[in-house]
C-alpha cells in the first residue's frame, strides 16, 4: 500500500474522533453528571465548566451500604466467571476431542439453555431458590449466571481447543503424563486467549446483569446494578447519585478487561507443528 | 530377548479393518523400517506400539512384556513425531525439561541429560528460544532430542523427515543413523521413502493395504522380492515388468522369450510376471544373436547415469545405463537382459516363483 497522503490521514483521523465522540458522549456524561451540583445538572445549554462537587460520592456510600453491593456485584461476578470458565473449559475439551456423530447435537443442546427469554424462567427460579432458602443470596445469582455463562463458554472454548493440535497431547501422553496433566500443562495453557475472551464475556454479563438480580435479591445479596436503580423512585430521581454509582460500576469492567487483554494474543500454537 | 514383538496384531475402525494380523519381531538395538506408499497401515502400526491406537486384535508386547491395555506413558517408548509436535509455549529447555519430569529424577541428573542431548544434537545454543523461532532442521533436533534425554528403551519415528528439504533431509538422515550406532537403542521408523529404508534399516518391513509384503534385509528386499509390489516398490527407477506364460519351458511375452533360470519353479501354460531391473537391461553388440531390438524413445541424462526409455516388441521398459553409453532417441539398438538377474513371480497371485 502507498503511504497515505495527508488528506487521507485528516479525513480518517477526523471519522475517527467523530466515532470516539458518539462512543464516549454517555460516558462523559455520566462522569461530568456525578460531580456536577444537582442544581445546574439540567441546565440548558449544558454547563461544560462547573463547580466539581464530591457529595453524590459522599452520599452514595454514607447514605446507603454501596461499598457492601459493590462487593456482592464482585463476589457473584467473580464467582460465577470462574465457575463457568472452569465447567465449561472442561465440557468444551470434551465436545472438542470426542469423536461421535452426535457430539454436535449435544454442543447444540447446551447453547439451547442460551435461547431462553431470560424473563420466563424468572418466577421459577424464584419459587426454586425460595424452596431452597437461596433467596436473596450470592449463591443464586452464580448460579442463575453460570447456567448462561458455561453455554457460551462451551462454544467459545471449543472453538479454541480444536485449534490446539492433538499431535502436542500425544506428544505428552507419550512422554509421560496422564489425560488430566495433559490437559492442564499443554491443552489448557495453548487455549489461554479463549479462557480470557470466556472471562471477559461472562464477567460483564454478570457484572451488568439487572433482572435477576432485581428478583432474586433483597437487601443482603443487592448487587450495585440493583442499588442504583434505587436512587429512582416513585417521588424523587436522585441523578447525582445514579451518576456517581454507574461510574464506580464501570471501573472494575475495564479494570477486569484490560486485564485479560494481555492473554488475547493470537498465535500461541505457532511452531509447534510444521 | 525381542525388543517388541507384534503377535497376529488387527486394526479396525468400526467395520473398516485397516492393518490385518501383523506379525513382527524386533530385536533389542534393531533399527527396523515400516515402508510402504500412503494408507498401507504402517503409521498405524506404530501408533499402536506408541499406545496411541488400541489394538484391535492379537499381542503387542514391548520388553517381553505385554503392553495391550497400558497407556502411552507407561509404555518406556518415546516418539519423534511428523509434525515435531513441540510444546509451543515452552523453550527448547522446557520442551526436554518437560518430558523428564514423568520421570522424577534428581534435578542435576535432568540439567546433566539436557546439557549431553544438547551436545549431540548441537542444539545448545538454543535452548531458550521457542519452537516459533526455530527453522525447521532445528525443530526436528529438538524434537529428537525431547524423546533422547528419555534415553527410552524404543525409539518411534513418524516419518521424522517429510518435512524437511531434499538437501536437509539427507543430512538428518545421517544424523538419525550416526545416533542410532551411537546409543544402540531399539528403533521402529515409519516411512514412506524407500531411499531411507534402504540407508536406515537393519530390517525393512514393506507394507501394503495393511497386510505385510515382506520383512528382510535391504539386500534381500532389493534382491530377492518376494512380490511384485515389493519388487516395484523398492529400487528407483523401478523394476521393469513383463506379462506372458510359459511356453515349452520358456517365458514368452508378445515378441520376446526367455530362458527360465534353474532357481524358479514354473509349470506349462502359467501365466508369469516377468521383472527386470533397469539396471540390468545391457547394451549388447549390434552382432549379438541372443538380443532384442529396442527403440530408444526417450533419454534422460543423470550425470553418471542415463535413462533410456525402451520400446521392445510392444513393451515399454526403462534401461540404466552409463551415460557415455547413452543414445539418441529415434535410433534402435541392441539390448541384452541380465538373466541372471530376471525375477518371476506368479502373475495371479503376485508372488515369487523361486523356490
Amino acid at each position: 500500500m502507498d503511504k497515505p497522503s495527508t488528506r487521507q490521514a485528516i479525513l480518517v483521523y477526523t471519522l475517527l474522533a467523530i466515532i470516539l465522540i458518539v462512543f464516549m458522549m454517555p460516558i462523559y456524561l455520566i462522569v461530568s453528571s456525578s460531580v456536577k451540583p444537582s442544581p445546574i445538572m439540567f441546565q440548558k445549554p449544558p454547563a461544560f465548566i462547573f463547580p466539581v462537587t464530591w457529595e453524590h460520592y459522599v452520599d452514595l456510600f454514607t447514605m446507603r451500604p454501596f461499598a457492601k453491593f459493590i462487593m456482592n456485584s464482585l463476589i457473584v461476578a467473580l464467582g460465577s466467571t470462574a465457575f463457568s470458565v472452569f465447567m465449561g473449559s472442561l465440557g468444551a475439551y470434551a465436545i472438542s476431542r470426542i469423536r461421535h456423530k452426535r457430539i454436535n447435537d449435544v454442543a447444540f443442546w447446551i447453547l439451547s439453555m442460551r435461547m431462553f427469554p431470560p424473563i420466563a424462567v424468572v418466577v421459577p427460579y424464584y419459587i426454586i431458590f425460595k424452596t431452597v432458602g437461596l433467596l436473596d443470596t450470592p449463591l443464586a445469582l452464580i448460579i442463575v449466571y453460570s447456567t448462561a455463562n458455561i453455554p457460551l463458554t462451551v462454544w467459545l472454548m471449543k472453538g479454541f481447543f480444536d485449534e490446539v493440535p492433538t499431535a502436542l497431547e500425544e506428544a505428552a501422553s507419550v512422554d509421560g503424563y496422564g489425560l488430566v496433566e495433559t490437559f492442564w500443562r499443554i491443552t489448557l495453557p495453548l487455549a489461554a486467549p479463549g479462557l480470557a475472551v470466556s472471562a471477559v464475556f461472562c464477567f460483564i454479563f454478570s457484572w451488568n446483569e439487572f433482572l435477576f438480580a432485581l428478583m432474586l435479591t433483597g437487601s443482603e445479596a443487592q448487587t450495585a446494578t440493583v442499588a442504583v436503580m434505587s436512587f429512582w423512585s416513585s417521588d424523587a430521581v436522585q441523578w447525582g447519585r445514579i451518576m456517581a454509582g454507574s461510574f464506580i460500576i464501570l471501573i472494575p469492567g475495564v479494570i477486569f478487561v484490560l486485564t485479560c487483554q494481555r492473554w488475547l494474543v493470537r498465535g500461541l500454537t505457532m511452531g509447534s507443528v510444521k | 530377548m525381542s525388543a517388541i514383538t507384534l503377535r497376529n496384531v488387527v486394526k479396525r475402525y468400526g467395520a473398516v479393518q485397516v492393518v490385518h494380523g501383523v506379525d513382527l519381531t524386533i530385536d533389542e538395538g534393531e533399527f527396523v523400517v515400516l515402508l510402504g506408499p500412503s494408507g498401507c497401515g504402517k503409521t498405524t502400526t506404530l501408533r499402536m506400539v506408541a499406545g496411541l491406537e488400541d489394538v484391535s486384535e492379537g499381542e503387542l508386547s514391548i520388553g517381553g512384556r505385554v503392553v495391550n491395555n497400558l497407556a502411552p506413558k507407561d509404555r518406556g517408548v518415546a516418539m519423534v513425531f511428523q509434525n515435531y509436535a513441540l510444546y509451543p509455549h515452552m523453550t527448547v529447555r522446557q520442551n526436554m525439561e518437560f518430558a523428564l519430569r514423568p520421570m522424577k529424577l534428581e534435578k542435576s541428573v535432568v540439567d546433566k541429560r539436557i546439557a549431553d542431548t544438547a551436545e549431540i544434537l548441537g542444539l545448545s545454543p538454543l535452548m531458550e528460544r521457542r519452537p516459533a523461532q526455530l527453522s525447521g532442521g532445528q525443530r526436528q533436533r529438538v524434537a529428537m532430542g525431547r524423546a533422547m534425554v528419555r534415553t527410552p528403551k524404543v525409539f518411534l519415528f513418524d516419518e521424522p523427515l517429510s518435512n524437511l528439504d531434499a538437501k536437509l533431509r539427507t543430512q538428518v538422515r545421517w544424523e538419525i543413523g550416526k545416533l542410532h550406532q551411537r546409543l544402540g537403542t531399539t528403533v521402529l521408523y515409519v516411512t514412506h521413502d524407500q531411499v531411507e529404508a534402504m540407508t536406515l534399516a537393519d530390517k525393512i518391513v514393506i507394507m501394503r493395504d495393511g497386510y505385510v509384503e515382506q520383512v528382510g534385509t535391504p539386500e534381500e528386499v532389493f534382491a530377492h522380492p518376494k512380490t511384485t509390489f515389493v519388487a516395484t516398490f523398492i529400487g528407483s527407477p523401478a523394476m521393469n515388468m513383463i506379462d506372458g506364460r510359459i511356453e515349452s519351458g520358456r517365458m514368452v511375452a508378445e515378441g520376446i522369450s526367455f530362458a527360465i533360470p534353474a532357481r524358479y519353479h514354473v509349470s506349462e501354460g502359467q501365466a508369469v510376471t516377468l521383472g527386470i531391473r533397469p539396471s540390468e537391461i545391457k547394451i549388447a553388440a549390434s552382432d549379438d544373436a541372443g538380443a532384442l531390438d529396442a527403440r530408444v524413445e526417450v533419454t534422460e541424462y543423470l550425470g553418471n547415469e542415463a535413462l533410456l526409455d525402451l520400446r521392445i516388441g510392444r513393451h515399454e521398459m526403462v534401461a540404466e545405463v552409463p551415460a557415455a553409453d547413452r543414445v539418441e532417441p529415434g535410433r534402435t539398438i541392441r539390448v541384452r537382459f541380465n538373466e541372471a538377474a530376471l525375477h518371476l513371480f506368479d502373475a495371479q497371485t503376485g508372488k515369487t516363483l523361486a523356490l
